[in-house]
């Protein structure tokens, strides 16, 4: 099991998950695009940081998210 | 005082790639290639300035909900409507507007969305106080303003920490197409630079002025380009 965590993207306080762009169950190879979060006007690309099965999607579209929260579990 | 926020002394070359006037589609395209060249280290930071026909850009917080005018009158005026990547709501790109796409890598300006943000606004203001023009932020409200009036909008998209779309700064823009939106999903009035100033300035002039004032808040140092090779391949 790898967990999916939010980086650290500066000096930000929050970020606010805009799209997951795998679904749950979906294989994935690292590196892929996995979702995109949004603060202060600017999209950043989470990618998947190892090839495995998306299991649980911990953050989803809409919710907010801050420095090292659980985002998404891949096994 | 510029300096303040660089995150390190080193000099890094770029290049500054004047687009003149140029449509939003063919401009697109040209970022996302120069992106995927940045994000492998096969070019230097680069910046483009142009001026486009008028659009309307949808980012990812976005809604076409957002569009006010039908879509005969946007028929009519010549008004394309895109949906992009980059973050925030709704904007207009048009005549008398400077665009600027930054096309960088931000691991070399400290992995920092909020400080790529603020810098891109601080050049902006660099830039406008030279000028003889007070402008500011607004807290939690990116973008350039002056008194209530927003003269400067930010939108970015960063993957692989590379850079694409950014900033558009109102130099002499047609209001009335502003009208057609609710810019970033909330109400307010836009002002163009020239309005502000006695003498007025071409886009650009203003190019190369907020050019010069990016070179030291992100430690540059520019080079300009022929865009004639940039639009082949």
């Amino acid at each position: 099991m790898s967990e999916v965590r939010l980086p650290n993207l500066g000096e930000i306080d929050e970020v606010t998950v805009v799209d997951w762009l795998k679904k749950e169950g979906e294989t994935l190879k690292t590196g892929e695009d996995l979702l995109e979060v949004e603060t202060e006007k600017t999209t950043f690309v989470i990618e998947t940081p190892q090839t495995g099965q998306l299991v649980r999607i911990v953050k989803k579209k809409g919710e907010r998210a801050r420095l090292d929260d659980l985002l998404a579990e891949i096994e | 005082m510029t300096s303040w926020l660089r995150s390190s002394e080193k000099t890094l070359e770029a290049v500054h790639l004047p687009l003149g006037h140029a449509d939003y589609a063919t401009t697109y395209r040209l970022q996302r290639r120069l992106h995927a060249l940045r994000s492998h280290g096969e070019i230097v930071d680069t910046v483009l300035t142009v001026e486009h026909n008028p659009v309307f850009t949808i980012g990812r917080s976005g809604s076409a909900l957002n569009v006010l005018a039908p879509p005969e009158i946007l028929q009519q005026e010549g008004i394309l409507v895109y949906e992009v990547e980059r973050g925030g709501n709704i904007t207009y790109h048009g005549p008398g507007q400077l665009v600027i796409y930054p096309i960088i890598d931000l691991r070399d300006q400290g992995h920092d969305l909020h400080r790529y943000v603020r810098n891109l606004e601080q050049a902006v203001i660099n830039f406008l106080s030279e000028v003889g023009v007070r402008g500011r932020r607004h807290q939690g409200l990116p973008g350039v303003w002056v008194n209530s009036y927003k003269i400067a909008s930010v939108g970015v998209y960063v993957k692989h920490w590379v850079t694409r779309h950014g900033l558009a700064l109102n130099v002499a823009v047609d209001k009335a197409h502003f009208g057609m939106i609710n810019p970033c999903g909330m109400e307010f009035e836009v002002v163009s630079l020239n309005e502000l100033i006695e003498q007025p300035l071409t886009l650009e002039e203003v190019a190369t002025g907020l050019i010069t004032k990016m070179e030291p808040l992100f430690g540059w140092r520019f080079t300009r380009a022929n865009p004639h090779k940039f639009w082949e391949g």
